[in-house]
């Protein structure tokens, strides 16, 4: 026990000293997931505003395969995406393998059915009419866009947060394409592995609780904002 | 400015593959309020939402002379407050940001909903939300407006109040209002013309003309006219219990075969005698029992001519 004492004794203060290579990696972990979950709601919102409105065959086939999707093992995609990225690959072109590049499409790929399923199903909440009675009142499809993704904001932000949690935590396919190399393309999830291959377990163990804290943070703000719709319920009259 | 900013020419309109109308020739000219009447799947709601063009016409046309809104059946209120609400339909309308609020608030005093402002839609009752849709509708201010079943789903007081207010609010020399209503006494309350869309075509003319004299037996039997006295040339008289009085010394017999009570009487049917029709009347209570002879004379109704369905 004094033994792990020890070893969490040790992690804390790498933590509380600002370890260089931490604060690094805890930025470009942030940096990636951030973009990652960036690019996720750029081409994954407009999919989700248009399946939500699941009316059509293809809309719900859409909708069934973003939802399969959330279930997709990031390993696979990994592999995937690093075949496709090697240099005969079609993908080849970019010159993207084991650079950071690579590591931001992977998480992107992976986010991207998180944001359409999560977003398409918070769209779905919408009260019936609410999009076409803008239409009939002359909302544009830009204007009508941004009335549905106001009114289902909090639904919205759970995407999000989901979104960036997924970013922050993944480890199988960022090591795959991006190669896990320190300083470059290592997140703090995969420095977990690096650190505990080199048997620096005090390091493995501060990269996991900033990880964690991290996660922790996204939880309250999503907690946050729920709780702050609540109460605007409750103002309305609605609970 | 066109004196008709729309009008329908040969349209036919369709949900999905079924064709619910077709032949639809219909014209809104401004100033006159019309309502459009129909049994529950008629098309009515889709005529609407061709006409404002939410839906494409099947065939034929749509003519437009001026911009139309259209203030459909669920009121659809934004989570906002109310007057942020209509903001927002000025704002899709095109409006300037500095006329938006001052028409927002011109229109909710019209609907007498001004207190109402900055409280959350979501917190509105149903009658509330009701004017604060058509206070929408009505600060957009459009050549045409279309709404579609303004009144549905308000208790009769709330329903008679909104019926009241809107009598006078619907009318305006620049615009033409088309309203899908549900009953003939709105109909009457606010129409100008009525239109009747039955059986896939679309009948129109002067209120008190299509609803006191309908050409047909089916738009007759849909417009309340419930009893038939058949007549010796295959011609029909089509009656509203109203039109048949109960007489002692009437030329007309016939027996009690349902009795329905109602707030002020009963409603009697009368199989009449020598198989000549069946007839709708109301009695005060108690009313005759079921099987009795009453006799009757006619005074009113429509003569449908042989062959006219």
């Amino acid at each position: 026990m004094a033994f792990v004492l020890h070893l969490l004794d040790e992690a804390f203060a790498r933590i509380a000293g600002g370890d260089g290579a931490l604060v690094e990696t805890a930025l470009r972990t942030l940096w990636f997931a951030s973009l990652a979950t960036l690019f996720a709601l750029l081409a994954g919102l407009p999919l989700a505003l248009w399946l939500a409105d699941g009316r059509t065959r293809a809309r719900r086939i859409g909708l069934t395969l973003a939802n399969a999707g959330l279930g997709l093992p990031p390993v696979v995609l990994g592999v995937y995406l690093a075949l496709l990225l090697l240099p005969a690959s079609p993908l080849g072109g970019l010159s993207w393998d084991y650079r950071p590049p690579a590591v931001v499409l992977a998480q992107t790929l992976l986010a991207l059915p998180i944001v359409v399923a999560l977003s398409a199903a918070a769209l779905r909440t919408l009260p019936p009419g609410l999009l076409e009675q803008a239409r009939a009142f002359g909302a544009s499809r830009p204007q009508r866009a941004l009335l549905a993704l106001r009114e289902a904001r909090v639904g919205l932000a759970a995407a999000v947060i989901a979104t960036l949690g997924s970013a922050l935590a993944e480890v199988g396919a960022v090591v795959i394409v991006g190669g896990n190399i320190r300083g470059s393309t290592n997140t703090l999830a995969s420095t977990v592995l690096l650190d505990l291959a080199a048997s620096d377990t005090p390091g493995a163990i501060a990269d996991a609780l900033v990880l964690v804290a991290l996660l922790l943070l996204l939880a309250l703000v999503l907690t946050l904002v729920q709780q702050g719709r609540t109460r605007d319920a409750t103002a309305e009259g609605l609970v | 400015m066109s004196a008709v900013p729309l009008a329908a020419r040969e349209l036919a309109i369709a949900r999905g593959s079924r064709t619910l109308a077709q032949g639809v020739e219909l014209e809104l000219r401004r100033g006159e309020v019309v309502a459009l009447l129909g049994p529950n799947g008629a098309g009515k709601s889709t005529l609407l939402a061709t006409l404002a063009g939410l839906l494409e016409p099947a065939a034929g046309r749509v003519e437009r002379g001026g911009r139309v809104a259209a203030a459909l059946q669920a009121p659809a209120l934004a989570r906002r407050s109310v007057r942020a609400n209509v903001e927002a339909a000025l704002a899709w309308w095109g409006v300037p940001r500095d006329q938006r609020r001052e028409r927002a608030l011109t229109a909710l005093r019209a609907l007498r909903v001004e207190q109402l402002a900055e409280r959350p839609a979501a917190a509105l009752s149903g009658g509330e939300a009701r004017r604060v849709h058509l206070a929408r509708g009505l600060a957009l201010q459009p050549d045409a407006l279309l709404l579609d079943e303004p009144f549905a789903g308000l208790d009769a007081p709330t329903r008679a109040e909104l019926l009241h207010d809107a009598s006078t609010l619907l009318r305006a020399p620049e615009r033409a209002t088309l309203l899908v209503v549900h009953d003939r006494a709105e109909a009457w309350a606010l129409a100008d013309r009525v239109a009747v869309l039955l059986d896939g075509e679309l009948v129109s003319g002067p209120t008190a003309e299509l609803l006191e004299q309908p050409p047909t037996a089916a738009l007759a039997g849909f417009l309340g006219f419930s009893g038939e006295l058949r007549e010796a040339d295959g011609a029909s008289v089509r009656l509203r219990p109203g039109h048949v009085v109960a007489d002692p010394a009437g030329p007309l017999a016939g027996r009690v075969t349902h009795r329905i009570p109602e707030e002020d009487g009963l409603l009697c049917e009368l199989e009449l005698e020598d198989e000549r029709g069946l007839l709708q009347l109301r009695l005060p209570h108690p009313g005759p029992a079921a099987g009795e002879l009453v006799r009757v004379r006619i005074d009113g109704g429509v003569r449908i001519a042989a062959g006219a369905r």
